[in-house]
């Protein structure tokens, strides 16, 4: 069996558990995650809204709570509130599942994203494969939304949104395989684990090229998430707003959740893999429970400071075209990428899979030994 | 209990989704149904253990073959309007045939139904279904191993074939440049 929730708690208590039980641990274990991941969409929102007002020197959201924390709540009120509209010449069915489609893709990859050492629903043994895989759910749900509206701007949006989805995940494949070269596995605990608390241990200055493949990565995953500067599905200036221009009320706000969590899960994909994930200095806590509080705060820390550089992205890049989307993609990314996975492998046969750190101070050691 | 659970539920949505399939008239949502279909099946890799294989399922099936087909049958209009047959998808006319080929076809299908059943009932007395399947051994590595070990052959050769496929691709989305200027002077000189 692989760790999942339920093992970490029966070896922290010592006890067995019952199918029965192990279902009700994990039920409260996703409820907990769904909600808490619907709390981080909607204050995405927010966050964009505030750090925005910033940028532009304007207050941003003010009135409701304090410093308009709870704007999100008034928005989500307003969204049930609002009247459902379904276009009577769309395809109803279509219309009805592709906000749905988007969002069970998210949804899913919560099963892997290790949010410490014991609280992660399911270590998987093809822990990131199995993400790559349901979050290509969201171009499904993207490109049914944009074609079941009947709507040319839809249209245009969901297709130019399928594509880019499709084209994207090449380099994001391709950078995240030199990771797995490195750490020798694919399910995230191994990923995570051959990374310590501080940042000379991290895969991201393991060597050159790792570090080359942490910014190819975090492009893509902007292009994926359908983010600014790739925004091109739903480009205000051209296409209204690409695939969701006929969506009203909780359908449209699915779509919009459904965004902001693909941002957080890339953003959390991009800390384990690169920086060292729910890693704390010194192991701080252990295995413990304090361990295990530390172990999220830390992956958090560095989710959402990555969450913040994708907003701040947004708000001072301009939009690519549509050609310039596609060269920068198939012309630059992708051989850079090919070109990192091929220099991560011979870097690990050539130096024994030691970081350049590592290297730099055995040289150094060697160089003082031999001056005495 | 799990297993069970989880092999009734993919079971349910692969077999509901492939009548859907066949049943439903628009292409679009028969795309919707298929994609049900296949997400089942990666449901039932995984109830057999074989998670690399239902990861796979997913990428290749989800991510690449289905917006294929979305794309194909939104770019051909085979979705918008609904093809008028009947609930098995016969013309009320026959259009390819009478009497005499429905007959023929009706026969061949009883005798292959006969032999396959035949076949079918000795491979399952004889199947022996394990108690619970291994779930979740480690299969990345095994099925990396086999491939590089004992299947390189077969690895490399579909490696040429998709690099064929990838070429072949670039070759026919590529603009002819040369017809176009041919084009041009024509246009000129006249």
């Amino acid at each position: 069996m692989n760790d999942t929730i339920v093992s970490y708690i029966s070896s922290l208590a010592n006890i067995e558990f019952s199918p029965l039980f192990v279902f009700l641990i994990f039920l409260v274990a996703i409820l907990i995650i769904v909600n808490v991941m619907a709390l981080i969409g909607g204050l995405g929102t927010y966050a964009e809204r505030k750090i925005s007002a910033d940028i532009q020197m304007r207050q941003g959201p003010n009135r409701v709570g304090p410093y308009g924390l709870l704007q999100f709540l008034a928005d989500g009120v307003k969204m049930i509130m609002k009247e459902d509209i379904i276009p009577t010449e769309s395809n109803k069915l279509l219309y009805t599942i592709a906000p749905v489609l988007c969002l069970s893709g998210i949804l899913a990859t919560f099963t892997v994203l290790p949010f410490s050492s014991g609280f992660i629903l399911s270590d998987l043994n093809i822990g990131i494969f199995y993400l790559l895989g349901v979050s290509s759910l969201v171009g499904v749900g993207i490109f049914l939304g944009g074609y079941s509206s009947n709507s040319k701007w839809s249209m245009l949006g969901g297709m130019r949104g399928a594509s880019q989805i499709i084209s994207y995940e090449v380099p994001v494949t391709l950078s995240i395989l030199a990771i797995v070269l490195i750490a020798g596995g694919l399910s995230f605990k191994t990923l995570v684990s051959g990374q310590t608390g501080f940042p000379n241990g991290w895969y991201i200055f393991h060597n050159p090229f790792t570090f080359i493949a942490f910014f190819v990565y975090f492009i893509s995953a902007l292009a994926e998430a359908n983010r600014a500067p790739f925004d091109l599905p739903e480009a205000e200036s051209e296409l209204v707003s690409g695939y969701h221009t006929e969506y009203s009320g909780m359908r449209f706000a699915f779509f919009a959740l459904a965004e902001y969590m693909e941002v957080f899960v890339l953003c959390g994909v991009a800390s384990a893999l690169f920086l060292g994930g729910y890693k704390v200095p010194f192991d701080l806590g252990g295995d413990t429970i304090i361990g295990q509080f530390l172990q999220i705060g830390s992956f958090f820390t560095k989710t959402l400071l990555l969450y913040y550089v994708v907003i701040w992205v947004r708000w001072t890049l301009p939009r690519l075209r549509v050609d310039q989307l596609m060269t920068v993609c198939w012309k630059y990314l992708t051989p850079i990428a090919l070109f990192n996975l091929i220099g991560t492998a011979v870097w690990i046969w050539a130096f024994d899979g030691k970081s350049i750190l590592s290297l730099i101070l055995s040289i150094g050691a060697s160089g003082s030994a031999g001056g005495h | 209990m799990f297993d069970q659970v989880l092999f009734y539920i993919s079971a349910f949505l692969t077999v509901f989704g492939a009548i859907l399939v066949v049943l439903e008239r628009n292409l679009m949502h028969s795309c919707i149904f298929l994609l049900t279909s296949l997400m089942g099946v990666a449901g039932l890799y995984l109830t057999l253990g074989a998670e690399f294989v239902a990861a796979t399922q997913l990428v290749v099936y989800v991510g690449g073959v289905v917006i294929l087909m979305l794309f194909a049958v939104m770019l051909t209009g085979g979705g918008l309007e609904e093809i008028k047959k009947n609930i098995v998808s016969v013309d009320l006319a026959p259009s390819m045939g009478n009497l005499i080929t429905y007959f023929w076809g009706a026969l061949s299908a009883v005798v292959f139904l006969l032999v396959g059943g035949k076949i079918l009932t000795s491979i399952y007395s004889s199947a022996v279904i394990a108690d619970s399947p291994k779930l979740f051994i480690k299969t990345v590595e095994e099925i990396g191993t086999k491939l590089l070990t004992d299947h390189v052959l077969m690895f490399e050769m579909s490696s040429v074939l998709l690099l064929g496929a990838l070429i072949g691709a670039a070759v026919i989305s590529r603009p002819s440049k040369v017809n176009i200027f041919q084009k041009g002077e024509d246009d000129v000189s006249h």
